[in-house]
């Protein structure tokens, strides 16, 4: 019996030894089975792995932006400038982790945000619920911000506020809405400049981005690492917001007066006004009109009273004009909208060109006296008109007989055409184009400003200039210049022959106010000697005391400078580009101011005097303020006048008071945006009440005879305004 | 045969050994591919080393029961088969009640007095003592199929409620595979078996057939579109192909040495819970396929190690058990291995001795204690 058991064990004993066999057959088959599987994994797919796993990595990292750098004006203060703002974000994956965030982070969001978008946001939690950025809103200032986090970092009272982040952002700041906006230009959000200085120094006001993201070290632990993101360089400008300011007031003042006056529109199609120093290149102010809110760079509302712009976007003269009525007709498309708004843009002061006109007679008597063809001493008799080549010329004064005989003061004082014809023979054409080209004119300046306009087709050449052009050149009529161009060669002719390179930036300085560069003034060429000059400057200020540009002078100085009236094409005779240019003060010349009205909105549009009141209220204000002191008797009319304009400002920063608008900087703003120089210091942070006002304002000084300094309000000196020194 | 009583204990060092390195190589695994996810979690309190701790404690009490349990003479556990299989049968009942807990979307365990603990673990134990016992004691159970059916009533019952209750496929499937092997090595007739594998393969196949035809929409069971992400994974990248297609890559970047020890890229959040089932493939990431063809010789060793103690045992008992522990830890080798390389369709086994998991560690030391128990009462000078 134990035997038989015992055989019947062994028995048993072999068949689970020989199945125990089959079995780890079978499982060494089935692992070289997934042997090979793997091989052939790597063998076939194993590139292609490697490449999904490298691209699949993201490294959690985050971006921090950088700060885009300031743009100042000469006194320091921000003319543009970058706010950090937050950007709320949505993690619906941490807000969904628990049943319980959901609803008291929705009730918190919707106090404390109440434009917060709660029903396309739970659309897309539930739709998206392993989302974990979702930008919900834009651009929220610190205190909103601040005001959310306090909340949520109230964890006893507010234990279920989860999955809601801010991402930091930058956006750009115009504090003061549309004051030199054609030379500022704007940015969009994604730090790209358009226009200006913010389009010329993008790159130098940019900086870069940091970067805050974690790895895995050799220790296999996780490191976070931050590289800070680099904050862009600062500019300073040459433009000085005061001015700038006085300027823009005045051309504003100039186009209210004249808006609707004989066409529907604007006061003129457009108005450039440039200051300039003219023993640097500085360009001290900057403007046209019309102007727009760099805040706000595409409000269409900037465009009304101008005309629509044809196909190529440029402007046509003859073409509607948009009003608040046909707006919405008129720009019904995009792509017409942007084309008229890129025409808004552009900076009038460097890109239009216009044939100058008369402003253009003193280059041509430089041109004369410096090539030693005209000695300055030669008369000539104008008849009314000229006969050259096939054509009469006629002087503007054509129909009452002509000019008679004229010195070259003379003829530049009543801008004689055919004296300056009769020079233009005596000089010739080589001569007079070797000076076109030593006046830059053809040229670009070069000014650092996006939108120069490059005008070497629109000059004459040895080919193209005949005896009728060369005789129509000689008083500006026939080529094309910029306002830029004839500034900087005028500031050349008048300050002893120093061609300086204009320019409206003068120092870049780092984020923590380290000066990275200087721009220093730079002299290009010498166009003509300082004797020269100095005729020019006799002949100019001659037109201001005797001839058409008397209604340029400000009272109380004295100023020389030259009118233009330049008939544009066609010659219609109704349509003109009035202009005075001239610079101050005449014995002794700080500035140049060019002041170009193109189309007055008027019947009669050749007249010079759109130009020349434009440029006696701007000198008015603009003297004075620089420190420049009277030198003229004060006649009882222009002393009445200039009271007059004291007791407005006044009274204006006396209302001012009771409706206070103070813009970020403690700056006060008028309705219009713009900053009130006369009613609040721009170079001071705080607000200046109207007692200091007095002590202090510029315009008191000259008035009183007694100079003041203007950061202390103290008498400097007694000038005697009857004795011009 | 009688038992000499002074007879010098076998003791099988080289299976301690691999058994060991698997263990130690298993730890270090667990720590490699849990630290990252670990230090940015909130619930692990940030602590890198959290797994690696946890695994770690648990492999200390394993291999503490396992020397133990192996100076048990097995013929005393035997004796409490029975009583084992309804515990572990209750055990399952337990998930109904409070004591039941989820974790990872799935409510597989219990805890009692701070220990927790997964009912399917201890199913899998149970279950290879009382067939050892069962077979043993009816030695004319294989006459027919019926009378088969009647004597693993229990196992078959126990299998049935994993599924059900703990919704456990993989642990049902170990539990039946157990079970079967450990017929199929006593059974004087093979024939059965092969015909059972045929119809269940041929049912397999006309099972992908129709989840293939079928076209894709939410009624669609659970099971039938992971069979259609087993054959197209991309297809369900961003869903339930994810986790097969991430394996996938970490296989497929590893290249033949790996990145080296702790450079997986796929462990950092690509293959969630890297150190659970899908350990292998960030071994074979790190390691390459060189270091992944070692794991499965450690394991051809550990299982040819077992098989000559279960050809060498005393007893049926002995060579019962052994067998049944070798097929636990065989068939759980070759699935995990299959889903990770995606051979069959995804389904979560893991890897015994090196993924993250406690119960199954100390479950499968257990059972280890059982083999070398065995292998004690190996007298080679009598046979």
């Amino acid at each position: 019996m134990a035997k038989r058991k015992a055989s019947r064990n062994m028995t048993i004993r072999r068949r689970i030894q020989g199945k125990l066999v089959i079995l780890i057959v079978l499982v060494l088959l089935a692992f070289a089975g997934l042997g090979l599987k793997l091989l052939f994994i790597n063998m076939t797919k194993g590139e292609q792995y490697k490449k999904t796993v490298l691209s699949q990595q993201s490294y959690d990292s985050i971006t921090i932006p950088y700060k885009r750098g300031d743009i100042l004006d000469s006194n320091g203060n921000k003319l543009a400038t970058s706010d950090k703002v937050y950007n709320l974000i949505i993690d619906a994956k941490q807000l969904l982790s628990k049943e319980d965030y959901l609803e008291p982070t929705m009730t918190a969001l919707k106090t404390c945000f109440p434009e917060f978008p709660e029903g396309e946001v739970r659309a897309f939690i539930a739709s998206n619920p392993n989302s974990q950025y979702y930008v919900t809103l834009k651009q929220l200032e610190y205190e909103r911000m601040a005001a959310f986090v306090d909340m949520q970092n109230n964890t006893e009272e507010y234990p279920n506020i989860k999955g809601v982040w801010f991402e930091e952002e930058y956006r750009r700041v115009y504090p003061n809405g549309s004051l030199a906006c054609d030379v500022i230009g704007f940015t969009g959000k994604d730090n790209v400049g358009n226009y200006g200085l913010e389009q010329y120094y993008n790159s130098v006001l940019n900086g870069t981005n940091g970067r805050e993201y974690g790895y895995l070290n050799d220790d296999e632990t996780l490191e976070r690492t931050t590289i800070p993101a680099t904050d862009g360089y600062n500019i300073v400008s040459t433009i000085d917001g005061n001015i700038q300011q006085i300027v823009e007031r005045y051309i504003k003042d100039f186009n209210d007066e004249y808006t609707n006056a004989a066409r529907s529109g604007n006061g003129a199609r457009n108005v450039g006004c440039i200051i300039m120093d003219v023993n640097n290149g500085n360009v001290l102010a900057m403007a046209g009109y019309p102007v727009f809110d760099l805040n706000n760079p595409r409000d269409t509302s900037a465009l009304i009273g101008s005309p629509m712009v044809n196909e190529k976007g440029n402007i046509d003269y003859e073409a509607e004009v948009i009003s608040a009525e046909n707006i919405d007709t008129l720009l019904s498309d995009d792509a017409k909208t942007y084309q008229n708004l890129n025409y808004l843009w552009k900076n009038f002061c460097i890109s239009a060109t216009y044939e100058p006109g008369s402003v253009a007679k003193p280059f041509t008597v430089a041109a004369g006296l410096e090539s030693g063809k005209m000695s300055g001493n030669e008369y000539y008799t104008c008849n009314g008109q000229l006969h050259v080549g096939d054509h009469d010329i006629k002087c503007h004064n054509y129909k009452s007989g002509g000019d008679g005989t004229l010195s070259v003061q003379e003829s530049i004082e009543k801008s004689c055409n055919v004296a300056l014809m009769l020079m233009g023979k005596q000089i010739g054409k080589s001569t007079f184009l070797e000076y076109q080209e030593k006046f830059n004119f053809g040229l670009k300046t070069n000014i650092d400003l996006y939108g120069e306009s490059r005008t070497s087709s629109l000059v004459f050449n040895t080919q193209s200039m005949g005896d009728t052009e060369l005789a129509t050149s000689t008083f500006g009529q026939g080529y094309n210049v910029t306002m830029i161009q004839t500034i900087a060669a005028f500031a050349s002719l008048i300050n002893g022959g120093y061609y300086y390179e204009p320019h409206v930036v003068k120092q870049v300085t780092a984020p923590d106010g380290s000066i990275v560069e200087n721009i220093s003034p730079r002299v290009l060429k010498q166009t003509v000697s300082a004797s020269t000059s100095e005729l020019i400057r006799q002949y100019c200020k001659g037109v201001v005391d005797n001839g058409t540009g008397k209604t340029a002078r400000p009272a109380g100085y004295s100023i020389g400078g030259k009118t233009g009236t330049a008939e544009t094409v066609p010659r219609d005779k109704i349509n003109y580009v009035v202009s005075f240019m001239g610079f101050a003060p005449a014995d002794n010349p700080q500035i140049a101011i060019y002041v170009v009205v193109d189309r007055p909105n008027a019947v009669f549009q050749d007249d010079a005097k759109f130009a020349t009141k434009i440029v006696r209220n701007i000198l008015t204000e603009v003297l004075p303020y620089m420190n420049i002191y009277m030198t003229e008797e004060l006649s009882d009319k222009e002393r009445e006048e200039l009271d007059s304009l004291e007791s407005t400002i006044t009274s204006a920063n006396t209302e001012e008071e009771e409706s206070e608008v103070t813009n970020e900087d403690g700056l006060k703003v008028n309705e219009d945006g713009t900053i009130d120089a006369q009613g609040g210091d721009v170079t001071s942070s705080t607000e200046v009440t109207p007692e200091e006002m007095e002590s202090d304002d510029v315009l008191t000084a000259p008035l009183t005879g007694t100079v003041l300094d203007t950061s202390t309000g103290e008498a400097v000196r007694e000038v005697d305004v009857n004795d011009p020194e | 045969m009688t038992r000499n009583n002074t007879h010098k204990p076998y003791v099988d060092y080289t299976l301690i050994y691999i058994l060991l390195l698997l263990l130690g190589f298993g730890l270090i695994m667990v720590y490699s591919t849990s630290s990252y996810t670990a230090s940015i979690t909130q619930a692990t309190g940030n602590d890198p080393y959290y797994f690696l701790r946890k695994q770690a404690n648990a492999t200390i009490i394993g291999l503490i029961l396992m020397v133990v349990v192996s100076f048990i003479p097995h013929r005393v556990y035997t004796r409490f088969a029975n009583l084992a299989m309804y515990v572990s049968i209750v055990l399952i009942f337990l998930i109904l009640t409070p004591l039941g807990y989820e974790a990872n979307g799935a409510k597989r365990w219990i805890r009692i007095g701070g220990i927790s603990l997964q009912p399917a673990e201890v199913a899998k134990v149970a279950v290879i003592l009382y067939m050892t016992v069962t077979i043993v004691k009816n030695k004319d159970m294989f006459k027919d199929l019926m009378s088969i059916f009647k004597k693993t009533i229990l196992p078959i019952i126990s299998c049935l409620l994993v599924f059900l209750l703990t919704k456990n496929l993989s642990s049902a499937i170990i539990i039946a595979a157990i079970c079967i092997i450990m017929l199929y090595v006593v059974d004087k007739n093979s024939k059965r078996y092969i015909i059972g594998a045929a119809i269940l393969g041929c049912v397999a196949v006309v099972a992908v057939i129709i989840a293939l035809s079928i076209p894709d929409s939410p009624d669609v069971g659970f099971r039938m579109s992971r069979i259609k992400a087993w054959r197209n994974p991309e297809a369900y990248s961003d869903t339930i192909g994810y986790q097969t297609l991430q394996s996938l890559y970490a296989i497929g970047s590893g290249g033949f040495f790996g990145k080296g020890l702790g450079q997986s890229s796929q462990k950092l959040g690509f293959i969630p819970e890297a150190q659970n089932d899908m350990i292998f493939s960030i071994i074979c990431e790190e390691l390459g396929l060189f270091g992944g063809v070692c794991v499965i010789a450690m394991f051809i060793v550990l299982l040819y190690r077992m098989w000559i103690i279960a050809n060498s045992a005393p007893d049926m008992y002995g060579m019962l058990l052994v067998t049944g522990v070798m097929a636990h830890i065989a068939v759980q080798v070759v699935l995990n291995i299959a889903v990770v390389t995606n051979v069959i369709p995804n389904t979560g086994i893991s890897l015994p001795f090196i993924s993250y998991g406690g119960s199954s560690v100390m479950f499968l030391l257990a059972e280890m204690g059982m083999v070398f128990g065995v292998a004690r009462s190996i007298d080679f000078g009598d046979i």
